[in-house]
């Protein structure tokens, strides 16, 4: 029977758990089931609480208990129990939270097997290539760590805190100005307002923002409704002046475009251009409209400068990934899950039981060469 | 049943060491132990559509990515989609008489959104043939699955081989059957009937992207143009169609509703079922109900007095016998550690290894098709302490409270009790079939401050009469001890008059 024997090939769940978004589906897909916000309903207090939040590691293995239960019984819609599962994690995750999801899996949920994989590199194998800058800026924090060779060079990593939240404070303060009352706005309606209004402007017209009398008219302003009886206006200035944060450089002169240069600069010379010509941006905040176009401008400008005349890099070059940018990682975990890496690489519950923890590349048991 | 026993005033502590109400709590037969959401296993049962209520075998649900073929939600609020008739001119246009032709397209009757808003035509049948749309990146991501897949493939081929030749070294096999081909040729010195690894078949691969040094610039019209809301979808909206993610809302296109599920419970350490729904979608009965409300005496709070800080103040709570036997009721001081100590022995700081533990014997099971298939024995997990903190005392009673069996005709029968019981008239206030309402004393803690929630907390030991036929020869029923812990939340302290 082999419409039989096809399905019962091992499904395997995929999971991405992001700081605000958490990307859940089978390994061999194209997309991921799902991409839903990574909280829970607390039952003591019956808020929302995000995952994120967490107070210590009882605490977080509640809330991922709950929301584990939510991803398999409403959209896997099996039992986790003796299933494998993949998932896709930043190399500067915090030990205690994977430490904690996988004790949630393992011991809670009973899965078979767990197979953790680094974001920045299976977000690569979505283009087939082995060589690449990635960028991935999520909720948090903006990650670039280059892979050289289909092995991430984890000493030139770069990290800064730019992500949506900063973005979503700089807008609430931005609003503020114009507005009253923008203080209570839960988050998501500020996320609302930076999704459909803001963008990033061009290089030149970012140069008027700050100046006192600017040459430029701005954009034109939007009239956004709150709850059907306020309105609050998003300026044109602000909707162009949000995203700036990400490109101004802070006390220490580091942005988003010096993190990209720096992370060049740290790996061998060789490879330099090879990078600089193979950049993949990653995570939701780059989706952005003129997100791509404005980090080029600045990188080229950031070449002028001296610090930088060094690297003698002449291009940059972008890849396109054959999805959207905010589920590239996932892709990545879904590519790798769907080969028999599960089977070769993956940590058995016996295996976690008896070792009673979980490689991790810090560790240096579990740095070892391997002679082959 | 939620609202019935809420607001949550009386916590029972399961096993596990959660407090729940009695509503949410199940019992085990087996283990004669409380189980709740958290410590149970949860499986799934069966698939189903909410809207149209059809009922998919898990394959065919897996085949259908979890979503049903005929039922749409709305891509604008999520929603569901409804089916309408829109009449498009007579279906013969030369003949006046003939009946117009129905065409049919989905609509969202909460924020008026239809099919006909993103240009998608209107159907001839009801059914749907709604188009659906395919990843325009399919090909090339299957081309990217196809070559990781033949490269790890090929890694693990190397790898046993190269265990094959390590095996090789050490153990030989020609003393025992004479002779192999392969040490013949060694020996006779001619190479080794090995292909050279290069001319192997490698995997064929895909041309990596390319990466472009132009990007897509900032759309002019976004400096200029207003914004128009309506126009510009919201995040949920576009989450909603992952791998499109629409900014604009002339492409948002129906999306298949997702599928519900029914789930059965099964206890963790003896791997019965508490609960198994039955299979039907339309059905709210169960197979298997063991809930907690039907063979834990329920209890309630009648009335408390003001609770002031070191005085004793009265409390009357109601204890129900649901069961049909006869259960007596005791009340003991609460133990917060005692129990978990006990538990401690038995599993040790680990959990315990699924190997360590017996499979349960197939002929105790309710629903052996299921355990039949390869199921493994589930882990137990450590309970962990009550973290509930108890500020005041129950003064303990130093008698029982005997409750008649549930007899649901006597709930009508105004006739009067014809149970005898002679009761401790200090304790019992008053009774009636199954019910009783008991006075206990409580003092709360001295030197609390004002308006601070006083929760008490007592064991109930009730004595709980197990029906399963265990054996032939017993006829008796099994009759046990159980003790529960329970914690009421009395209000606040009130300040002295």
């Amino acid at each position: 029977m082999p419409i039989y024997e096809a399905l019962s090939d091992k499904l395997t769940v995929v999971l991405d758990v992001g700081s605000a978004y958490t990307k859940f589906g089978f390994s061999g897909e194209y997309a991921p089931r799902c991409i839903i916000r990574s909280e829970v309903r607390c039952k003591k207090t019956n808020t929302i609480r995000r995952i994120i939040d967490y107070e210590n590691q009882k605490d977080l293995y509640d809330l991922l208990v709950d929301f584990v239960h939510v991803l398999y019984f409403k959209y896997a819609l099996f039992s986790p129990k003796d299933k494998p599962i993949v998932v896709v994690e930043s190399l500067l995750c915090p030990t205690l939270f994977r430490e904690t999801l996988a004790k949630v899996l393992f011991e809670h949920y009973e899965i078979s097997m767990l197979l953790m994989l680094p974001s920045h590199l299976v977000g690569l194998s979505t283009l087939g290539a082995e060589t690449a800058l990635v960028l991935d800026v999520g909720y948090f924090e903006a990650v670039a760590i280059p892979v050289c060779h289909g092995l991430p060079v984890i000493h030139a990593w770069q990290a800064l805190p730019l992500g949506s939240q900063i973005i979503h404070n700089n807008l609430r303060a931005l609003l503020n100005s114009d507005n009253t009352g923008i203080n209570n706005l839960p988050e998501s309606v500020i996320e609302d307002i930076k999704v459909r209004c803001c963008f990033v402007t061009k290089q030149k017209r970012a140069a008027q923002l700050s100046v006192a009398k600017p040459e430029i008219t701005f954009a034109p302003e939007v009239k956004y409704p709150i709850g059907g009886s306020e309105i609050i206006t998003v300026s044109g200035k602000v909707r162009e002046k949000v995203y700036e944060i990400l490109y101004d450089e802070d006390n220490d002169h580091l942005c988003l475009s010096t993190m990209l240069l720096d992370a060049i600069t740290k790996v061998d010379i060789h490879l330099r251009n090879k990078l600089a010509e193979n950049i993949l941006l990653i995570g939701g905040t780059v989706m952005v409209p003129g997100f791509k176009a404005r980090l080029k401008e600045e990188l080229h400008k950031q070449l002028k400068h001296d610090r930088y005349k060094k690297l003698k890099i002449s291009s940059f070059k972008f890849h396109t990934p054959p999805c959207k940018e905010n589920y590239t990682a996932w892709l990545g975990g879904a590519i790798y899950g769907a080969t028999e890496l599960l089977s070769m690489k993956a940590l058995t519950r016996e295996k976690y039981f008896k070792e009673n923890r979980l490689p991790d590349w810090p560790n240096m048991r579990d740095n070892f060469r391997t002679n082959n | 049943m939620a609202h019935v026993v809420g607001p949550e005033v009386v916590k029972y502590a399961c096993t596990c060491g959660l407090l729940k109400s009695i509503s949410s709590l199940y019992f085990c037969r087996y283990c004669c132990q409380l189980r709740c959401g958290f410590c149970v296993c949860h499986e799934v049962d069966s698939h189903f559509c909410g809207k149209c209520c059809e009922n998919l075998p898990s394959s065919e649900a897996r085949l259908k990515k979890n979503r049903c073929g005929n039922c749409y939600i709305c891509p604008s609020c999520q929603q569901e989609l409804s089916t309408r008739i829109g009449s498009k001119g007579p279906s013969n246009p030369e003949d006046p008489k003939s009946t117009p032709k129905k065409m049919y397209y989905l609509s969202c009757l909460y924020c008026r959104w239809s099919s006909r808003d993103v240009g998608i035509p209107d159907q001839s049948a009801a059914t749907g043939g709604w188009p659906d749309r395919e990843n325009v990146n399919a090909n090339r991501l299957q081309e990217i699955i196809e070559m990781y897949k033949a490269m790890v493939l090929a890694e693990k081929q190397q790898k046993e081989k190269d265990k094959k030749k390590q095996r090789g070294k050490y153990l030989s096999y020609t003393d025992r059957t004479g002779v192999t081909a392969a040490a013949l040729r060694k020996r006779i010195g001619l190479p080794v009937d090995i292909q050279h690894s290069l001319l192997k078949a490698k995997p064929k691969e895909p041309e990596p992207a390319i990466a472009k040094e132009d990007v897509e610039d900032l759309p002019e019209e976004l400096l200029t143009k207003p914004v128009n809301l309506t126009e510009v979808t919201t995040i949920e909206q576009r989450l909603l169609q992952i791998d499109l993610q629409p900014t604009t809302v002339e492409k948002l296109f129906p999306v298949h509703k997702q599928l519900s599920i029914k789930r059965s419970l099964r206890c963790r350490s003896c791997e019965h079922n508490v609960s198994k729904p039955e299979y039907n979608p339309n059905s709210v009965k169960f197979k298997i109900q063991l809930f907690a409300y039907y063979h834990v005496p329920e209890i309630r709070i009648v009335t408390v007095e003001p609770l002031r800080a070191g005085r004793p103040s009265e409390l009357i709570i109601k204890f129900t016998n649901p069961t049909q036997h006869q259960t007596t009721i005791t009340i003991l001081s609460l133990v917060l550690s005692g129990d978990e100590n006990e538990v401690k022995e038995e599993t040790g700081d680990q959990p315990s290894l699924p190997q360590e533990k017996q499979p349960p014997s197939l002929s105790s099971q309710p629903s052996s098709l299921l355990s039949l298939s390869s199921r493994q024995p589930s882990i137990t997990i450590k309970p962990r302490p009550v973290s509930q903190e108890v500020n005041a005392d129950v003064a303990i009673p130093s008698s029982k409270v005997i409750l008649p069996p549930r007899d649901d005709a006597a709930e009508y029968d105004d006739s009067g009790d014809t149970h005898n019981i002679q009761d401790d008239p200090k304790l019992v206030v008053w009774r009636k079939s199954n019910k009783a309402f008991v006075k206990l004393l409580v003092t709360p803690k001295q030197g609390l401050a004002l308006n601070t929630e006083i929760v008490a907390g007592f064991t109930m030991q009730h004595i709980y009469t197990n029906t399963i036929a265990t054996t032939v020869e017993n006829r008796e029923p099994d009759k046990h001890d159980h003790n529960i812990r329970v914690f009421l939340t009395l209000g606040n302290l009130v300040g002295f008059d």
